[in-house]
């Protein structure tokens, strides 16, 4: 449910927010082992796994282990409902930007805008740009 | 646990761009490198074979050292690829990881067809003949399998360099064996360098 300011709650927490757009960086189909993720997000497990399971139960991600002992595996992907709900996510934080660059105020703070903070938000187009650009072997 | 802390609107826009900046960086395979790689090893390999071969009267093929220089490019090229690909991609699963290696098998069953053509054919045609099998089919195949990979999804900029290269190395069937290297070289190599620009370009403008 989106919160006051249309922002979807789920996604808006720095973390949560973080792991889904690492996730739509991956093409459709593809999916990212929780320890890649860890890694890259410089978490601990159990910070990963809380947050996690909070996208997984709003549906934005998906989990599936594999695997047992030494071979298991965890692998972590972005639900299309998720890949949709980080596409509106987006779009709501470009007009709150927008609007906030028009009238002069800062979204959700108080005092006057800040332009080099607000300047450097989101570039027009879209949103997350899937990687749809690797290189051939 | 560093979470549920009110993000501003600017700051969560910050947050996008450095996790974008930052996955991209390093989940995404490094096209331009890729690209760059392929090409210096095409340009400066068939390069060093054109000029063993430049001025042979009769043509007798390139020297062994040439040869042994395109090899060792194409080695190179290949180890540099691999380390590349191979750290980009650890811990991704899925349907990219499918097609490469789909695109994978292609040329190298491709590749090997041709070995077993060219040593079928050797001293039953032209040197012509076995000059366009051994040079510019294997930059044909290339362009077919930049087509390919351009037709999965996997880098839908790579159609231009497939169609190309197979114009190239179609092309090449017309030539003399010391002007195939010399082609190869040039329009091969150098559409492999000129590829790594524009990716550069494109990955610039994306970010």
């Amino acid at each position: 449910m989106p919160a006051e300011n249309g922002l979807d709650p789920v996604i808006h927490a720095p973390v949560r927010l973080r792991v889904v757009v690492t996730l739509a960086t991956l093409r459709d189909g593809d999916d990212l082992s929780f320890t890649r993720l860890q890694e890259l997000l410089g978490l601990t497990p159990g910070n990963l796994i809380t947050h996690l399971r909070k996208l997984e139960d709003a549906g934005y991600v998906t989990t599936v282990k594999s695997g047992s002992g030494v071979s298991a595996r965890t692998s972590v992907s972005l639900s299309r409902v998720g890949r949709k709900a980080l596409d509106s996510y987006t779009a709501v934080l470009r007009q709150l930007l927008d609007s906030a660059s028009t009238s002069g105020t800062s979204p959700h703070q108080p005092g006057p805008a800040n332009p080099d903070r607000i300047s450097p938000g989101l570039p027009p187009g879209p949103p997350v740009r899937r990687s749809d650009d690797e290189a051939i072997l | 646990m560093l979470e549920e802390q009110d993000m501003s609107a600017q700051e969560a826009a910050a947050v996008v761009q450095d996790a974008r900046a930052r996955a991209r960086k390093e989940l995404v395979i490094c096209a331009p490198f890729v690209y760059a790689a392929w090409g210096l090893a095409l340009l400066l390999g068939y390069g060093a074979m054109w000029l063993s071969v430049r001025g042979q009267h009769p043509y007798t093929g390139p020297s062994g050292v040439s040869i042994a220089a395109l090899l060792g490019l194409a080695a190179l090229a290949v180890a540099a690829v691999v380390v590349i690909i191979s750290k980009t991609v650890a811990g991704i699963d899925g349907q990219s990881a499918r097609y490469r290696s789909i695109i994978l098998r292609t040329y190298a069953t491709g590749y090997l067809i041709l070995l077993c053509v060219q040593v079928a054919i050797k001293g039953s045609v032209s040197t012509r003949t076995v000059a366009f099998v051994a040079f510019a089919a294997p930059l044909l195949l290339a362009g077919l399998t930049c087509i390919l990979a351009s037709a999965l999804g996997l880098n839908r900029p790579a159609f231009a360099l497939g169609a190309w290269l197979v114009i190239v190395g179609a092309s090449c069937a017309w030539l003399a064996p010391a002007a195939i290297l010399a082609v190869c070289a040039l329009a091969g190599g150098g559409a492999f360098l000129l590829m790594a620009v524009i990716e550069t370009r494109l990955r610039a403008h994306a970010s």
